[in-house]
C-alpha cells in the first residue's frame, strides 16, 4: 500500500508570524519613542519627582551646560532667540515654550529666557525634568 | 471526450514588499526615537506665574528659601538638604496652607538646585510658589 505524504504547508504561513512580530515591534517603537528634535549638544534634564506628564506641541529651547542654546534642535544665538520666538508667536498665539536645560547649567543662563519669553507674550513656559534617577 | 479545464492557481498577493516597508519603518522609528522619560514643571502658566523677575512686596506668611552658588538651599539661616526642605515646608503648610514660598536663587546655582527646591515645595503641597531674581544678567 502506498501512503501519500500530506502536502506541506505553504511558505507564506511562516512569513505571517514574522509580520506579526515586526508589526508588534513597529507599534512598540511608535508608542514608546519620542521624535522631538534633539539638541546638537548633550542635555541631561534635572531630576524631579513631582513633574507632570509633558503635553505635546510647542517649541523646545535646549540650554547646554555652558549656556549654548538650541531652538527645536537648531543652534541659535541669544540675539536671534527673541526674533524666532516672536515669529512662532504670530503663528501660534498660545505657544508653549519648553525649556530643556542641562541640570548643571547655571541659572543665569536659564531664568533670563523665562523672563524674555514672558515679555514677548508667551504665557505657557515649562521646565523639562526627568523622574529617572541616574548615577 | 471530457475536457477538463485546468484549475487556475490562486492569486496570491506577495507579502515581501510589505515586509520591506515595515522593516524600513521599524528601523526608522528605532533610530529616530529617543527614550528619555521626560516630565515638566510649569514655570509660567496662562493664569498665574510662578517665576518672576521682580521682587514684590513680601506678603504675610511667606518663606524665603535662598539657593547659594554652591546649590545648597538655605532656609532661615540653616543649610538644608531636599528632604529637610520638604519636611520644613510640610510643617509650615500644615500650619498655614496659603503660605507663600519665595525662592531666591543665585545666578551661579545649577539648574538642578532650583528644580530640587521646587520639587520639595510641590511635594510639601505648596500652592503659592515664586522664583525671584534680583538682577537680569545674561
Amino acid at each position: 500500500m502506498k501512503l501519500s505524504r500530506p502536502p506541506r504547508a505553504a511558505q507564506s504561513e511562516t512569513i505571517i508570524a514574522l509580520i506579526d512580530v515586526v508589526f508588534f515591534l513597529l507599534v512598540f517603537f511608535m508608542l514608546i519613542g519620542r521624535m522631538d528634535a534633539t539638541a546638537p549638544f548633550e542635555v541631561r534634564p534635572p531630576m524631579a519627582q513631582s513633574g507632570r506628564d509633558m503635553p505635546a506641541g510647542g517649541v523646545t529651547l535646549a540650554v547646554a551646560a555652558n549656556g549654548s542654546l538650541a531652538l527645536d534642535g537648531d543652534e541659535i544665538s541669544t540675539q536671534d532667540l527673541a526674533t524666532a520666538l516672536t515669529s512662532q508667536l504670530t503663528q501660534q498665539p498660545d505657544l508653549r515654550l519648553r525649556i530643556n536645560a542641562h541640570r548643571a547649567t547655571e541659572l543665569r543662563h536659564v531664568l533670563p529666557y523665562v523672563t524674555q519669553a514672558e515679555q514677548l507674550g508667551v504665557r505657557d513656559v515649562v521646565l523639562v525634568v526627568t523622574p529617572e534617577r541616574d548615577e | 471526450m471530457n475536457l477538463k479545464r485546468q484549475a487556475q492557481p490562486r492569486a496570491l498577493i506577495s507579502l515581501v514588499p510589505m515586509i520591506d516597508v515595515m522593516l524600513i519603518l521599524l528601523v526608522f522609528f528605532m533610530v529616530t526615537s529617543t527614550y528619555l522619560n521626560l516630565d515638566m514643571i510649569p514655570a509660567l502658566r496662562p493664569d498665574t506665574d510662578s517665576v518672576s523677575t521682580t521682587v514684590s512686596a513680601q506678603p504675610e506668611g511667606s518663606i524665603i528659601i535662598r539657593i547659594g552658588a554652591d546649590g545648597h538651599a538655605v532656609l532661615r539661616g540653616q543649610q538644608l538638604d531636599a528632604d529637610a526642605v520638604t519636611d520644613h515646608l510640610t510643617t509650615e503648610i500644615a500650619h498655614e496652607p496659603l503660605t507663600q514660598v519665595l525662592i531666591l536663587p543665585s545666578g551661579a546655582a545649577p539648574m538642578q538646585a532650583l528644580i530640587s527646591v521646587m520639587d520639595s515645595a510641590a511635594l510639601a503641597g505648596v500652592q503659592r510658589l515664586r522664583v525671584l531674581r534680583l538682577e537680569a544678567s545674561q
